[in-house]
């Protein structure tokens, strides 16, 4: 298990290096090409940034989790070597879906997160495990298949005028002025609807609070915290070949509807939860349902609905990593179990209370910050929206709290031996709270001009 | 791409049409994956039809791997299936016989409403197909989501992939070799994956019908 770990972080820290690199060429040079087949532009490498640093923290914290797990016997070797190779397949088809020149590899990468990752969903073998898999895989595959749909009419003008090749996202945004409009319209649809599931829109998350909350800790910490963000990034692409072909009102209109929509809906399933793995899961479509009203309102909106993905990010992937170590000190996941959080463990307390407290949208964090700037972008052309979405933020910060303070207060019980459970379990969720605490009160300048360019066309 | 008449697309448009329309009223897994085979074969000829009107060996090569994969190995290991867990009959509808028919007549009337008209400017010589292609999509998805069993479902999604493809033939929308074989691959892999859930979902519900699992409940 040591090497097997010792492999696992090694290549973690390779890939963040490599990809800091890669960052580093975009915001000096616009974009980085390698070979012509892959490309990351200023868009990509925000979300690929996010990818690897968060793939490094759940890498780092699987070492320790499994083991632990492996002591308890809920698992064996063998099942974590499996792990770790589903784990590696997860994240090599995130980042071939970011850096592909071609709408149609994109599709075939995100189609394979779904294929690996369905395996990690039913990790534990249990019934309840499998059943969650199984819906994940049929209504994402449902939905990727309608997404391929969409993309076939996008590339109709290309294959009609006898084109063979691959068709890359720079040639369908020179060709879009020439798009018919009634097509692209229907071919977006079907874009936002298919991809649209994957990122766990309503009303297509059904899948989402299942398959985030049985899925082991880490894991539900990528799928929340990164792959989201890349079913996200397909549809933002080929938003901007839509507002190229018909303007942007036709897809900003669709960004408010499912935004809002998953901002109420998520709401009350928030307050009324009494899981909060799932709370978790359903906190993820809420805030996808916020960043999605962010590039729907336009203009200032579009770079804080981008900075809200990172926040977001960081937060729940902290969140998942935390709530793993709460499953193995209490050995449960409904809340009216965990009790006494700050006494048992206090640095997970105190880190996951930070992290809940940034998903709620207190001040002075960046998600308050981002909440605030998106409605205000809107305010003024969709009052309606924004009255409605604050509406719903005032009743998760209400449920939020009223979960957080139960499962951090309060006497634990006796049997339950206090302390945290080594380095490797707390040592990603510090570095990732201490990302999302430093970047709430200081943004790089180079950070800075590199949102601002991915969000320059929305 | 596509070299066939209008009254041949037709043709090759209501046989997967009748093939998903008799999925519906078939009581038996066998017949259901006996439908997909058809399907699939039909698709397949097309694109042997297209190659050798075109000469493309990359078609030809692709018309081969889908009859290979879609209409040999994937019935081949669905009825392996059905012969080691013996569900021989598919199970229940969460519709009865007659709304299933009425919305099955409703899906087909909404492809040919006047929302969808304006799409056969992707191919206005292609007759009544193209909304027939459409009505297999929906069809599809509908079969997903109102059979209970486990091969259902994944024939009505491969059902799905297979309407798909028909549509992009019948407007000659078919890309080139590369991503066409990246696709097949795709698909190869989630009929295996496929397949190894509904063995474990057989292991673990002692049953492939999705109404056994009820352990995901709000606690």
């Amino acid at each position: 298990m040591v090497s097997l770990g010792s492999i696992a972080i090694g290549v973690s820290v390779f890939e963040f290096l490599a990809v800091l690199k890669v960052v580093l060429t975009v915001i000096k040079n616009g974009a980085y090409n390698f070979y012509g087949s892959l490309s990351v532009d200023y868009l990509g490498a925000v979300i690929i940034m996010i990818l690897v640093l968060v793939s490094a923290m759940a890498s780092a914290y699987s070492v320790g989790y499994l083991k632990i797990e492996m002591e308890k016997k809920i698992i064996g070797f063998s099942r974590a070597r499996q792990y770790f190779i589903l784990l590696h397949l997860f994240i090599l088809a995130m980042f071939f879906a970011i850096m592909t020149t071609n709408p149609m590899l994109m599709w075939i990468a995100i189609e394979a997160t779904t294929l690996s990752t369905a395996f990690l969903i039913s990790f534990y073998n249990k019934p309840s495990a499998i059943e969650a898999a199984w819906k994940y895989l049929i209504i994402n595959s449902i939905g990727l298949l309608l997404g391929f749909f969409g993309i076939l009419l996008f590339l109709y003008p290309f294959a009609s005028g006898g084109f063979q090749g691959l068709v890359s996202w720079q040639a369908l945004s020179a060709g879009a002025a020439a798009f018919d409009p009634f097509i692209t319209k229907i071919a977006f649809i079907f874009i936002i609807v298919g991809f649209g599931t994957k990122v766990g829109f309503v009303p297509m998350h059904t899948w989402l609070p299942e398959a985030h909350s049985k899925a082991p800790a880490p894991i539900s910490s990528l799928l929340s915290g990164v792959l989201l963000n890349v079913a996200f990034l397909a549809v933002l692409r080929f938003k901007g070949v839509t507002d190229l072909a018909i303007g942007q009102a036709f897809s900003r209109n669709l960004f408010i509807f499912f935004g809002l929509l998953s901002i109420v809906v998520e709401g009350f399933f928030i307050f009324i939860q009494k899981n909060y793995k799932r709370m978790l899961a359903y906190s993820s479509i809420e805030h996808m349902g916020v960043a999605a009203l962010g590039f729907g309102f336009g203009g200032a909106g579009a770079f804080a609905g981008l900075m809200h993905l990172i926040y977001h990010s960081l937060a729940k992937s902290a969140l998942f990593l935390s709530a793993g170590n709460i499953l193995l000190k209490y050995s449960s996941t409904k809340m009216e179990n965990v009790k006494g959080m700050i006494k048992v463990l206090p640095l997970t307390g105190i880190l996951f209370f930070i992290s809940f407290l940034t998903l709620a949208g207190v001040p002075p964090f960046g998600i308050f910050i981002t909440e605030f700037s998106i409605l205000s972008a809107g305010v003024s052309a969709h009052p309606l929206p924004v009255i409605i979405a604050l509406l719903a933020f005032v009743l998760v910060f209400a449920g939020i709290l009223k979960h957080v303070v139960m499962m951090e207060f309060g006497e634990a019980r006796e049997e339950i031996p206090k302390g945290e459970a080594g380095t490797l379990m707390v040592a990603p969720i510090i570095i990732l709270v201490a990302f999302l605490i430093t970047f709430s009160f200081y943004m790089p300048e180079a950070a800075r001009i590199l949102l601002h360019n991915a969000t320059l066309n929305y | 791409m596509h070299t066939l008449t209008p009254q041949s697309l037709f043709f090759f448009e209501t046989i997967i049409y009748a093939s998903v329309i008799f999925m519906f009223l078939s009581k038996k897994n066998f017949t259901a994956i006996f439908l997909y085979s058809i399907q699939s074969l039909v698709i397949a000829i097309a694109l042997f039809y297209s190659s050798f009107k075109i000469h493309s060996w990359s078609l030809m090569g692709i018309a081969i791997l889908v009859l290979l994969v879609k209409a040999v190995v994937a019935p081949y290991f669905f009825f392996w299936l059905v012969k080691k867990h013996r569900t021989q009959f598919s199970a229940s509808t969460f519709l009865n016989g007659p709304t299933t028919l009425i919305v099955l007549a409703l899906l087909t009337a909404f492809s040919y409403s006047s929302f969808w008209q304006s799409l056969t400017v992707l191919a206005p010589q292609s007759g009544g197909a193209l909304p027939l292609a459409l009505a297999v999509v929906f069809i599809s998805i509908f079969l997903v989501v109102d059979r209970r069993g486990v091969l259902s479902q994944m024939i009505g999604i491969l059902s799905l992939e297979n309407a798909i493809v028909s549509f992009t033939y019948i407007t000659g929308l078919e890309a080139s070799a590369g991503p066409q074989l990246g696709i097949l691959f795709d698909i190869s892999v989630w009929i295996g994956i496929a397949i190894v859930f509904a063995s474990m979902i057989y292991r673990h519900f002692g049953s492939l019908d999705t109404s056994e699992m009820k352990f995901l409940k709000e606690e």
